[in-house]
């Protein structure tokens, strides 16, 4: 794991920052800076051999300056030598015009700068003039200017003087070469030679020469006089000047070396340099550029490969690749760890796979014939295999074609969940589901679920389906429920107003009647937060009818206990006395009838009969207690009247038997005529009084046919005094010395009766001043009527 | 009239009752025991008790039915009259029906009592004599040898000597002399005899 962590970290963070690497950034300065020194090497190579050739160029400027400065020297130095030649014969009158002509002539031809050589006197005035053919000059013809000035210098000075330069008559630049000439000491004249500039330097420097260098003849003053090519060089790097030192005048020759090839020449090995530099640079940075890419990719490739591979080894899904045959081609490590068998026992395998459970064998046949045959369903196999120790696993097995890199199907890819957990843990929700689907609907409780909104039930259980119908979910809750809802008045909140903070609320809980199947129900309604946020109102409703019944016979019970506990008492108390004086009465007839034996027989003794005597009187002393004790007793019960309407209670004592009329399905018919007076009498026994004759009566019809079980309570006013009410039943009617001993206490006809109801009856009626009585009714059955007091109304009608 | 082996056994939880009976029965001649419970009179019981048992119905604890259940099952002939207040004459009924010899209800005549109790103690009487009776037959019994006693057997059954003599394989004289001999161990003088008191063990 620790491994895999930064390559995860690499990996993730790859797009955004390629893998640059700092220490190798010198590295690839190397080249940078080798290319660097080897472009300067190459300059400076390039600028020494320039700097040498200049140097050589330099060097032969100067010989061929020193050379062409000698050769001209030496001609000048010649034409000198003429000059002087010709001033000595003429110094010495030897020679003549012709020999002038002669010799001058000769010379000319050999030297073609000398355009003529004259002969003038001392003020300038051309003699003689040599070659004939001479076109620079004509004899006769007066020097003028500063070629006359120089003559006069040369004359005034003796000595060869070369005059300024001037233009001649073709406009060529030519100056004069002045020899006076004196004889004695007086000056005759002067020869002068005419020298074109131009042609002495056309005639002394060879055309080698002059195509090699530019040559500039300047004056005296440095003003370009003369120059051989119109071009003029612009580098004058290799030039030099030639100063010849003339009489009277300087010649200067400046000359600047021609450039072979052009100026540009010299750098082109630097250009070519520079550009090989650049070239080498970009090339290098495009190279780089692409290794860095490379690089970049390379670290992409490499984290690529290792997601796969840690997708593949942290995969928790198998993965296993089968060719069309169904041989195992591919497995990935968490389908071996799955099956629990090596890569190594499972690829090269076809059908029947070893992780095949016998059992399942059949079932696994049949799906991998589906799958080669391409009809695998989307939704895969779900499966039972084996592992190789033999536990079975539940999986899902889905499969894909498998297709190679040339588009064509090279097996089937099937991938294996285990799904032994999910499965698990799909069937507990079920069961959980079905728990509470089973709890719910085995509720009594009717319990539904409707949206507070639309009022759609969204769930409702058995009981309430049994109540409601069995097609109520998905309708509207308040029709569903109409016969049986809480009224909206009664609801603690409106539901739709209750917000989502204070769910859950309460907000009915109450018992309501069915209006259609009477029953009651205990309905508990809450506003709940549903499933998928809504708010709902959840309603259970309890049926209560059996409970709502039992309590209202409790309730009648208790009722009935507390109103008959009296009663109950005084017949419990009524047994209880006749037992308990029972035992003085009995031992009083012992006595007694002791002593009447003992004194019948004359066998007695005075003293023994005293004590039994005595005894028998103790024992009539206990029973008068008992006497006593009953009475208070009755005493302390001393009813309570008070006037009361009859119907109020017929009503009540009806409530009561209702329950036993309503098992035998005897009817109770209360006839009472209206406005009947109220009656003075203690509530309770009258009451029981009643209960009991209906009771009675209820029982005395228990084997008639249904039709003939009716029971009647009829009233009417005897007299001033009294009320008689009587009730009749259609039973099969008393026999005749039953009705002499029906009110004896303790006498009856029923098999679990006391025989104390209609003795305490009477008692309770006569305590009233009033009378029980029973008659045969004429149609069967049986009439009991008894009287109670009337309220005394007498006085209030007096008022 | 009463015979002097025979007690009058009063059970009863009242104390007045108890007195004013001895008083009364006492005066008559009658031995009388008084027990105030049940429990007490089951702990002074004995299988040689002569007379009658006078019981209340109603006493606390153990109730008189259930000491005539318990006598029952003890094996007790002694002859039971209940005696009952109101309202108990289910149970006397009940009590009757179980084999007690008789009931009175209470407050009751002095004569009815009286007579009821002599009935009492003359069923005792029979019982007791019965009961004697049978415990000389049985002893006679006893005192057969098989033999006698295969041969009292068949000549009861009316078998004659000779068919006695060859079911049993024997000669006729030593049938009739164990028949003799029976005759004599039995105290009895006729066939007649002999059958009536076989009849009466059995």
């Amino acid at each position: 794991m620790a491994e895999r962590t930064p390559t995860t970290k690499n990996w993730l963070m790859f797009p955004l920052l390629p893998n640059a690497a700092p220490r190798q950034n010198w590295l690839w300065l190397a080249p940078y800076v080798a290319i660097g020194i080897f472009a300067m090497a190459m300059l400076i190579l390039t600028g020494l051999l320039q700097w040498r050739e200049l140097d050589t160029a330099r060097s032969a400027l100067e010989g061929d300056m020193h050379w062409a400065e000698r050769t001209i020297e030496n001609r000048l130095h010649a034409h000198q030598d003429l000059l002087s030649e010709l001033g000595r014969e003429q110094e010495f009158k030897q020679l003549t015009y012709e020999s002038f002509q002669v010799k001058a002539t000769r010379y000319v031809r050999d030297a073609p700068e000398i355009q003529a050589i004259i002969w003038v006197d001392t003020d300038g005035k051309v003699e003689w003039v040599a070659p004939n053919e001479s076109t620079a000059t004509f004899v006769g013809e007066q020097l003028s200017g500063a070629r006359l000035a120089a003559l006069q210098e040369a004359l005034r000075v003796r000595r060869t003087v070369v005059s300024p330069d001037y233009r001649d008559g073709t406009q060529r630049p030519a100056h004069d070469i002045i020899l006076p000439v004196q004889r004695g000491s007086a000056d005759i004249g002067a020869f002068i030679a005419l020298q074109s500039l131009e042609t002495l330097l056309r005639a002394t420097l060879p055309t080698v020469f002059t195509a090699r260098y530019s040559l500039t003849v300047l004056d005296a003053a440095n003003r370009e006089v003369l120059s051989n090519s119109s071009v003029k060089p612009t580098d004058r790097q290799l030039s030099g000047t030639i100063s010849l030192e003339l009489p009277n005048n300087r010649l200067g020759l400046n000359i600047v070396a021609y450039r072979v090839g052009g100026a540009w020449l010299p750098f082109v090995p630097a250009g070519l340099i520079i550009i090989l530099t650049l070239i080498a640079t970009i090339t290098l940075i495009k190279l780089r550029q692409h290794a860095r890419h490379r690089a970049a990719t390379e670290e992409e490739l490499r984290a690529a490969y290792a997601f796969r591979q840690a997708m593949s080894e942290s995969l928790i899904t198998g993965l296993r690749a089968i060719d069309l045959e169904g041989r195992i081609t591919f497995v990935n490590a968490a389908f071996c760890r799955m099956t629990g068998f090596d890569e190594s026992e499972l690829v090269g395998i076809k059908p029947p796979y070893p992780y095949w459970p016998p059992e399942e064998f059949n079932r696994l046949q049949h799906n991998i014939d589906t799958a080669l045959a391409g009809k695998a369903p989307a939704s895969g196999f779900e499966m039972r295999i084996m592992r190789k120790n033999g536990d079975r696993f539940d999986v899902r097995l889905y499969f894909s074609p498998l297709i190679g890199t040339d588009g064509q199907q090279m097996g089937w890819m099937a991938s294996m969940n285990d799904i032994t957990e999910p499965k698990r843990v799909r069937v507990e929700l079920e069961r959980a589901h079905e728990r509470f689907v089973t709890v719910i609907d085995g509720l009594d409780s009717a319990v539904h679920v409707a949206d507070v909104q639309t009022g759609e039930i969204l769930f409702a259980n058995r009981a309430f389906q049994n109540i409601f119908g069995f097609d109520t979910v998905g309708r509207n809750s308040a029709q569903v429920t109409a016969p049986c809802r809480p009224n909206p008045e009664w609801l603690a909140r409106d539901p739709l107003q209750i917000s989502a903070e204070e769910l859950p609320c309460e907000l009915f809980d109450g018992e309501i009647q069915h209006t259609l199947s009477g029953h009651w129900y205990h309905l508990h309604e809450r506003a709940i937060r549903w499933v998928d946020g809504r708010t709902v109102r959840v309603q259970i409703g309890a049926d209560i009818t059996d409970k709502k019944h039992i309590e209202e016979v409790n309730l009648q019970q208790q009722k009935r206990l507390e109103q008959t506990s009296r009663l109950i008492t005084m017949g419990e108390m009524a047994s209880s006395l006749a037992h308990e004086l029972n035992q003085p009465l009995s031992a009083i007839a012992n006595y007694c009838a002791g002593c009447v034996k003992r004194m019948q027989a004359g066998n007695y003794r005075l003293d023994d009969l005293l004590a039994a005597m005595q005894k028998a009187s103790s024992q009539a002393e206990r029973a008068g207690k008992i006497i006593r004790r009953m009475r208070d007793m009755v005493k302390k019960g001393d009813p309570n009247r008070q006037p009361i309407a009859l119907e109020e209670l017929v009503d009540e004592a009806r409530a009561f038997a209702d329950i036993e009329a309503q098992r035998t399905g005897t009817q109770i018919i209360v006839d009472l005529p209206e406005n009947l007076p109220r009656i003075v009498v203690d509530r309770i026994m009258i009451e029981q009084v009643l209960l009991n004759l209906v009771k009675n009566g209820i029982e005395a019809m228990s084997d008639v046919p249904f039709e003939r079980r009716q029971l009647t309570l009829q009233a009417k006013v005897v007299d001033e005094r009294m009320l008689e009410i009587s009730v009749t039943d259609q039973g099969h009617g008393l026999a005749e010395e039953d009705i002499e001993k029906i009110f004896a206490p303790f006498y009856t006809t029923k098999p679990e009766g006391m025989g104390i109801g209609l003795a305490i009856c009477r008692s309770i009626i006569e305590f009233h001043q009033g009378r029980l009585w029973v008659e045969p009714r004429r149609e069967g059955g049986t009439v009991f009527h008894f009287t109670v007091p009337i309220e005394e109304t007498v006085e209030v009608t007096h008022e | 009239m009463s015979n002097p082996t025979q007690t009058i056994f009063v059970v009863d939880d009242d104390e007045a009752m108890r007195d004013s009976m001895t008083w009364l029965l006492e005066g008559e001649g009658y031995r009388v025991a008084c027990f105030d419970s049940a429990e007490n009179f089951l702990k002074a019981r004995r299988d040689d008790m002569r007379g009658c048992l006078v019981l209340d119905v109603r006493m606390p604890e153990m109730s008189g039915l259930e000491l005539q259940e318990k006598l029952d099952a003890l094996g007790s002939q002694l002859p039971v009259i209940f005696v009952t207040g109101h309202g108990d004459v289910p149970m006397a009924v009940s009590a009757l029906q179980r084999g007690a010899c008789d009931f009175i209800e209470k407050p009751f005549h002095n004569e009815d009592l009286l007579s009821r109790i002599q009935r009492a103690l003359e069923l005792d009487n029979q019982l007791s004599a019965r009961r004697q009776r049978d415990g000389v037959i049985s002893h006679r019994l006893d005192q057969l040898t098989q033999r006698e006693r295969e041969v009292m057997q068949l000549v009861v059954a009316g078998k004659l000597n000779k068919q006695i003599a060859d079911e049993l394989n024997i000669s006729m004289k030593t049938v009739e002399a164990h028949r003799a001999r029976v005759m004599e161990k039995m105290g009895v003088r006729t066939l007649a005899e002999l059958v009536k008191a076989v009849m009466m063990v059995n």
